[in-house]
């Protein structure tokens, strides 16, 4: 597979250099120099925000690092979690005074590495609380919805909780908040083709060309079904059923949704299932608010989609249209 | 005889000498079930260990210290940080001592086991690199001579892979597989005997 690089050893290193060269708000930070961190530095008496995760999956987890997201972000090896010198940077950077909300997707690298951290963090006096995303319903049942993975719907959790700790709300009421975002969102992907890690020499996975495979994970964790191609509509039709099947109940039938690109995927095939999507939730009774369509959480160059939805009560409703801005993402 | 820095020094650089080819084997296993990265990382791990090379003589627990910081510089993936873990409890058991009776290494092995299981929530059974690493602290429990401690832990790591092969992933990434993975080799316990058998070479 062809990719646009140095070196493979390189990869990471070299990416991160050009973002935050591009992006002004964005500083390259620590002795790993492993973690993107706010320009503007940690608020002082605000909590901050901090994920972190594997690199390949731009604009997740980095691209978010910006006033009213993240204040701090460690990033690992393409698909590997952060290590642990990066999470306690990551961590100590994002420490205003208030405490820390690590949020994160539901990995066991990163789980492993942000709870050492966080451990030996608490001998320097940094209170931290974590939440994990776990949205895709592919990934385990809803008797196992703790076991689930963290995908694009994590980047609701940020933008709520970022706008919860802007808006100078104290620790434990950030992580409740971070809490019911997770808990209001679900999201199903569907991978059309499949990527390949930088240096590795056949692709993760494959797939025919005229197969796709439902609920496939962003590292091509197996999923629900493979299949013969279907059309966008249909294609929409089954993603939608299966998330409002799961959605809960918050009685002003309001939801965000948002139509993602893993990669690979033009933005008018986004487009084309978007309108699937509108039309289906309309005729649900559901009002769309500040819907999202393109490329937030990506997997390399793998093509399909994923669609996220997350049910809104004027609370999140609120902070998920409060000012925020980094590179990828502005309200 | 006893386990000095000197030693694991050596040990590493055996590993270090058969990288290239597990690097590769083990990237085969992993891309059956996972990210196909499992080689690459470990092979980032080894290096990073081999530049922490202690000096002759140095504190044994001092020097896995040492590797167990190199290690979690090298990588953030969960293998890597349960070797980390691995490492940290062995330090913890031989600092201060420049030479270890090897009559010990059952007992250091069996509380690693212990800390990476209580780090990373997997049970025995899991078909995880723990059962690998239980079975061997087992087979050389009582045993103070490196050439029977090899064979023996060769052997039972082997038998492990065996034993484990047509049985499911519980763990992991690889637990969603489950009925794929049966059959399959589990790619940490593939590494722990491969890396036994590069001990002995």
């Amino acid at each position: 597979m062809k990719k646009l690089l140095n070196s493979p050893s390189t990869y990471v290193d070299d990416v991160l250099a050009g973002l935050v060269a591009a992006n002004p708000g964005m500083v390259l930070d620590g002795d790993s120099k492993r973690v993107i961190r706010r320009a503007s530095g940690a608020g002082a008496g605000k909590v901050g925000i901090v994920s972190g995760g594997g690199s390949g999956h731009l604009p997740l987890f980095t691209g978010y690092v910006g006033d009213g997201l993240l204040t701090t972000c460690s990033i690992g090896n393409v698909f590997e979690g952060p290590n642990l010198a990066s999470c306690m940077e990551a961590i100590k950077l994002a420490d205003g005074g208030a405490g820390v909300l690590l949020l994160f997707g539901n990995y066991g690298g990163d789980k492993m590495n942000f709870a050492m951290a966080s451990e030996m963090l608490e001998d320097e006096g940094v209170v931290a609380r974590t939440v994990l995303g776990t949205d895709d319903i592919a990934s385990a049942g809803p008797d196992e919805a703790a076991k689930r993975r963290g995908v694009a719907g994590l980047i609701y959790a940020y933008k709520i909780a970022g706008a919860a700790a802007e808006a100078g709300r104290n620790l434990d009421e950030v992580a409740r908040i971070a809490q019911k975002a997770v808990d209001h969102t679900r999201t199903i992907g569907v991978a059309l083709n499949s990527c390949q890690v930088p240096g590795a020499a056949a692709p993760n996975f494959r797939i025919a060309d005229d197969e796709i495979e439902m609920g496939m994970g962003i590292h091509g964790e197996p999923g629900i079904w493979r299949g013969k191609l279907k059309t966008a509509a249909e294609l929409v039709e089954e993603m939608l059923n299966r998330l409002l099947a799961e959605l809960p109940e918050t009685g002003g039938k309001r939801v965000s949704i948002l139509v993602n690109g893993l990669g690979a995927t033009p933005l008018d095939e986004l487009f084309i299932l978007y309108a699937e999507a509108e039309k289906r939730l309309n005729a649900a009774g559901l009002t769309i608010v500040q819907p999202l369509v393109g490329n937030y959480v990506t997997s390399m160059e793998m093509a399909g989609t994923s669609i996220s939805l997350i049910a809104l009560d004027d609370e999140l409703q609120s902070l998920l249209a409060a000012p925020a801005s980094c590179p990828f993402w502005k309200v | 005889m006893t386990l000095t820095s000197s030693i694991l020094r050596n040990t590493v650089s055996r590993i270090v000498a058969v990288l290239p080819s597990l690097e590769q084997e083990l990237n085969e296993a992993d891309s059956k079930l996972g990210d196909g990265d499992t080689g690459g990382m470990l092979a980032r791990v080894v290096a990073a260990i081999d530049q922490a090379g202690p000096d002759d003589g140095a504190d044994v627990g001092v020097t896995l210290t040492g590797y167990a910081k190199a290690t979690v510089g090298a990588t953030g993936s969960s293998l890597g940080t349960l070797i980390a873990t691995a490492l940290m409890t062995a330090s913890r058991q031989t600092k201060g001592r420049s030479e270890v009776p090897w009559v010990e290494l059952g007992t250091i092995l069996g509380d690693a086991r212990d800390a990476m299981s209580a780090r990373g929530g997997a049970n025995l059974g899991d078909k995880t690199v723990l059962d690998a690493l239980d079975a061997v602290a087992k087979s050389i429990a009582g045993y103070d001579q490196p050439t029977l401690i090899h064979a023996a832990a060769l052997t039972a790591a082997k038998a492990t892979l065996e034993e484990y092969r047509d049985r499911p992933n519980k763990m992991g990434r690889a637990r969603m597989f489950a009925d794929a993975s049966k059959g399959l080799d589990d790619p940490g316990m593939l590494a722990m005997v491969r890396v036994i058998e590069a001990i002995g070479s």
